[in-house]
């Protein structure tokens, strides 16, 4: 670095303005995404047949979860590439995050106005659910798309706001807990526990025969709602149903007596030493590793999570799958089930005709990407006609669909934050702080009423 | 030369970075100022106007308090440990010896990482069972240490404030070492004449030489540790619970997760109060202790 | 040379060399790691059981680190650039002129340093979006000049204040030159130090910086390498997938690692330079 004469700065000046507005319009015709108005979409055809206009386009897509174990995550990698195959000139784009992360950084994009073209909706009043990302306008409406006559009424509503769909539903999903056939057999476990006293023998005689009864991967503290919602669908809903609903006008609240047993439930798990020690440090996928290795026997969560707890691990044997039996004796055990989380496009994204090409491409039965996506989809599918793929949910399936007794998950329908607070708070037990249940109900209660405005 | 037309001139110059300054710092600032009073929820682009209630609610809540003190047991253990250490290895590297540039390259490493992959690299170190000082601890034999590093409501904050310290800790030593190298040598060597011991020494003749490096260097270490955030975002997500929040962590995740802008904006607003406050009282402390030496 | 000293000696670096291994004890471990297969799923304390490059391999494809690295070059370069251009032009006037309104300047550019950067994030989104300025690939450069406009003019004007004198500028002034040929032809030059300094600690973290590119950054084809690593945020927690993270960590590290062993001098050099001279 010399003499820096002044011609030389400002031809480096000119240079350097020349090589930034040449990279910038590059990549803008490079992607088929403009700044100038978006005069490249209004000339893609509509129809859904033939592939969208020759421009290459990328679109891109977030969601959350977890990597698959082994073979090609559908998301990841299967996706992607038969959306290539079909229409030639569109790269899709996914990053998959962990679920913390995902929230925060979908929200952070979409308030930028960068969000991605393709992210994850959740049913209802959840984080990320359809009803705040309609309000938002973040979401596009999707009405015109053709396969709705196909779906599961219910699956619609749920993702829907003013009637509108803004969302497809990956299918149903039922939390549940899953259990290591060859431990319970060796423990003298003969039958599945039907209600709250029978779980806790079968936990006892897991822990007399030296297995940790169940693993949980506290440190994300989101699975804390996996058991709980489980015994709140015994616990709380069969004898008041329209709970939720009299939260909002204030008939009851969150400190309700029903809600206390079911926490003190939960919270007996803990108290009695039936979850493994140092579960607030353990990652859910730290948590499957130790069910897959046959370190532990049971492990609370849903349909979704059936890759990760299916995969090859330094153990073999048989998985099961039953619903907690929050339940007093001689009561019937209720599953907790609901809605799935699902697709939705960008409202603002700049390739919406091309995205909601794809959509029906995947959502259309006959085309391989549906076929594709059942067969590695956990949620069980509320399109019609389609089967169920894996048979170790068909008993608790089987249930629902004879007896309906089931109730959905709780955060569904509370506005997001009261969960948050419900996790942080129990955090709290886990970690050996004096906090009670009633102080767990508390929290609650405080930020629904923060929170519930409307 | 200085005349009138001339200084006008000169401070065209300082036009283009005010420019940037104003526009992208300055004036967002004031938005949040703005934000705060309101009940803005960081994508509904109406809100309302609601006085003081997002402090009055900050006030009531725990978050204010547990944040506060994590990021000021943050800051004084970063700065107050971190730069001991930091001198202590500066002190030893100073002495006549050689090979001084590899041990300072190699105290020096840790910070050319980035945060994300310091972070991924001490979640393995803290990882219960299976991570590194897990896995040390029973090969040695220890098996009844509890090793839940980052889900414990006691241990995590520490544990993340080593990381903070272990990442920067080369910066310091480098620092610190070019100013014990400054320190003249015949004043040490006429103080080892006197009589005076080692420590004697040093806290007379090489600390106060050291001063204005150790001035600076602390002023910058503090106003780092009031904006903590990387490592709580990326080992713990502020937890378990809110154990790991720090000021700035618990307003980011009041923005983006909870959704409530003005309440984040809010927070904002008191954690910038309560950085300038005690940048301004460690800059006066210091400055007295400086002139002083 | 006494015995003495001599057990001193050895002491000291027996010493030391222990402080450096336990200061680098996780990074030899990340290391040997990366060398193992992705399955080898062995006890990591077990060093060096393995020697294969098919975790970089993965690691490489999965980050597509050629491409991430080209994006982290050209932002640390351009932001980088301007960083200098843009304080040392400002801490000219505020380091000449004395008068309240330089002064005024001087504590307005410092007093930034106190602002975190994800406080003011959505006013900012804001601000650039009102602006009409796209948001992409090259928006963080914006948050990069701005974020390090503090610490550099204070660098700067501390330079230019105490290590520059006003005699060359008369020098040049007398000779007829005008301003900016007095600035860059005279002052520019001698600001060297403080600008391979300002070079150094900027650059190091705009290179490092994974927030406001995670924010701004969208495609992946536009990700700088600390948002490439993004992508390995859910595998820092299963163990089965630790091989290929760590071989991720190591290649993203080590382009930086790489330049601080070829240019060390300067590396010290600029960072000792704010310190002593403040």
């Amino acid at each position: 670095m010399k003499r820096f004469s002044r011609q030389s700065f400002v031809m480096l000046l000119i240079a350097m303005l020349l090589v930034l507005g040449a990279c910038s319009s590059n990549s803008n015709s490079g992607t088929g995404s403009s700044n100038t108005g978006g005069s490249s979409n209004t000339g893609s055809s509509n129809s859904s047949d033939t592939s969208s206009d020759e421009k290459p386009v990328t679109l891109t897509m977030l969601v959350s979860g977890a990597k698959a174990a082994e073979g090609e995550d559908f998301e990841l990698e299967i996706f992607p590439r038969l959306v290539k195959e079909k229409f030639p000139n569109v790269t899709l784009e996914v990053q998959k995050l962990p679920d913390e992360q995902y929230y925060t950084t979908v929200k952070t994009k979409l308030g930028a106005g960068e969000g991605p073209d393709i992210f994850l909706v959740f049913p209802k009043l959840a984080n990320m659910g359809a009803i705040e990302v309609a309000k938002a306008g973040y979401a596009a409406d999707l009405s015109d798309l053709s396969f709705w006559d196909r779906v599961s009424p219910a699956a619609k509503n749920d993702m829907s706001y003013e009637g509108k769909p803004y969302a497809v539903a990956k299918g149903m999903d039922i939390l549940g807990t899953y259990y290591n056939k060859t431990l319970f057999e060796q423990a003298g476990i003969t039958e599945i526990p039907q209600d709250w006293p029978s779980f806790l023998e079968a936990a006892d005689k897991l822990k007399a025969a030296g297995i940790t009864p169940i693993a949980m991967g506290d440190k994300d503290m989101w699975v804390i709602q996996f058991g709980m919602y489980q015994l709140a669908a015994n616990s709380v809903y069969p004898t008041d149903p329209e709970f939720d609903t009299k939260l909002q006008t204030s008939e009851t609240q969150l400190t309700d007596e029903k809600w206390i047993k079911t926490i003190n439930q939960y919270k007996e798990l803990y108290d009695k030493g039936y979850v493994v020690n140092g579960s607030l440090g353990m990652a859910s996928a730290q948590a499957a590793q130790q069910f897959v290795d046959g370190k532990a026997a049971m492990i609370f969560t849903g349909t979704w999570d059936l890759p990760s707890l299916t995969a090859t691990g330094a153990a073999e044997f048989e998985r099961g799958f039953f619903s907690l039996p929050g339940n007093e004796p001689g009561q019937p055990v209720y599953a907790s089930a609901s809605t799935a989380a699902g697709y939705a496009i960008n409202a603002n994204s700049k390739n919406l005709d091309v995205a909601k090409e794809v959509f029906e491409y995947l959502f259309d039965a006959e085309s391989p990407l549906f076929e594709a996506w059942v067969a590695s989809n956990p949620s069980i599918s509320v399109f019609n006609g389609v089967e169920l793929q894996n048979d170790i949910f068909a008993d608790v399936l089987g249930n629902i669909q004879e007896t309906g007794n089931a109730f959905y998950f709780s955060n569904q329908m509370w506005p997001a934050g009261v969960s948050d607070a419900m996790q942080s708070k129990f955090a709290e037990i886990i970690g050996g702080r004096a906090v009670t249940a009633e102080d767990v109900a508390k929290a609650m209660q405080d930020k629904y009423t923060e929170l519930y405005k409307q | 030369m200085n005349s009138a037309v001339m200084k006008k001139t000169m401070y065209f110059f300082v036009l283009p970075a005010l420019v940037f300054y104003c526009i992208f710092w300055i004036f967002p600032i004031f938005k949040l100022f703005q934000y705060s009073v309101t009940d803005y929820n960081g994508y509904v682009q109406s809100f309302n106007y609601v006085g003081l209630d997002n402090f009055k609610q900050l006030f009531q809540e725990e978050v204010l308090s547990i944040s506060i003190k994590n990021t000021l047991i943050y800051t004084a253990i970063t700065v107050i440990l971190g730069n001991i250490i930091a001198l202590m290895i500066a002190v030893l590297l100073n002495a006549s010896i050689s090979g001084k540039a590899f041990y300072r390259s190699a105290f020096y490493i840790p910070t050319l990482f980035s945060a994300i992959v310091v972070g991924f690299i001490w979640s393995y170190v803290y990882m219960p069972q299976e991570g590194l000082i897990a896995s040390f601890l029973e090969k040695i034999g220890i098996t009844t240490w509890d090793t839940n590093f980052l889900g414990s409501y006691s241990k995590s904050l520490y544990s993340i404030i080593v990381v903070d310290i272990w990442k920067n800790i080369g910066t310091s030593v480098i620092i610190f070492l070019a100013g014990l190298q400054t320190v003249p040598h015949e004043l040490v060597e006429a103080g080892k004449i006197d009589g005076a011991g080692k420590w004697k020494l040093f806290r007379f003749i090489t600390l106060p030489m050291l001063a204005t490096s150790v001035t600076i260097n602390i002023t910058l270490s503090v106003i780092n540790g009031l904006k903590a955030f990387d490592f709580p975002f990326i080992m713990t997500n502020g937890g378990p619970g809110i154990s790991t929040n720090t000021l700035i962590f618990a307003m980011y995740k009041m923005a983006f997760t909870d959704q409530l802008f003005g309440k984040a904006a809010a927070l904002g607003i008191i954690s910038f109060a309560i950085i300038i406050v005690i940048t301004i009282l460690c800059v006066f402390t210091l400055n007295k202790k400086e002139v002083s030496a | 040379m006494t015995t003495g000293s001599l057990f001193k000696k050895l002491g000291t670096h027996v010493l030391l060399l222990a402080l450096v291994f336990v200061n680098l004890v996780p990074l030899i471990i990340v290391l040997s790691s990366s060398l193992r297969s992705p399955k080898n799923m062995t006890n990591p304390l077990n060093w060096f059981n393995e020697f294969t490059l098919e975790s970089f391999i993965s690691a490489y494809t999965r980050m597509n680190f050629p491409v991430a690295l080209w994006n982290s070059v050209v932002l640390t370069v351009i932001s980088v650039i301007f960083v200098v251009l843009f304080a040392a032009m400002a801490a000219y006037p505020i380091a000449r002129i004395r008068s309240k309104t330089s002064k005024f300047l001087y504590i307005f550019f410092l007093a930034g340093l106190v602002v975190p950067g994800q406080m003011v994030l959505i006013p900012i989104i804001q601000m650039i979006k009102g602006l009409g300025i796209p948001l992409g690939q090259y928006t963080p450069i914006l948050m990069f000049i701005t974020c390090s406009l503090p610490f550099s003019t204070f660098l700067y004007t501390g330079f230019i204040r105490s290590g520059v004198p006003e005699e060359i500028e008369e020098a040049a002034y007398i000779d007829g030159a005008g301003i900016f040929v007095r600035f860059w032809k005279m002052v520019f030059p001698l600001l060297l130090p403080v600008t391979v300094s300002v070079v150094i600690t900027q650059g190091v973290w705009i290179w490092n910086d994974y927030f406001f590119n995670m924010v701004f950054i969208t495609k992946s084809i536009d990700a700088p390498l600390p948002v490439a690593m993004l992508g390995f945020l859910g595998d820092q927690q299963n163990p089965a997938q630790w091989n290929v993270l760590f071989a991720a960590c190591i290649l993203c590290a080590l382009p930086l690692l790489l330049m601080f062993l070829a240019l060390q001098k300067y590396f010290v050099g600029g960072l000792t330079m704010g310190s002593v001279k403040g």
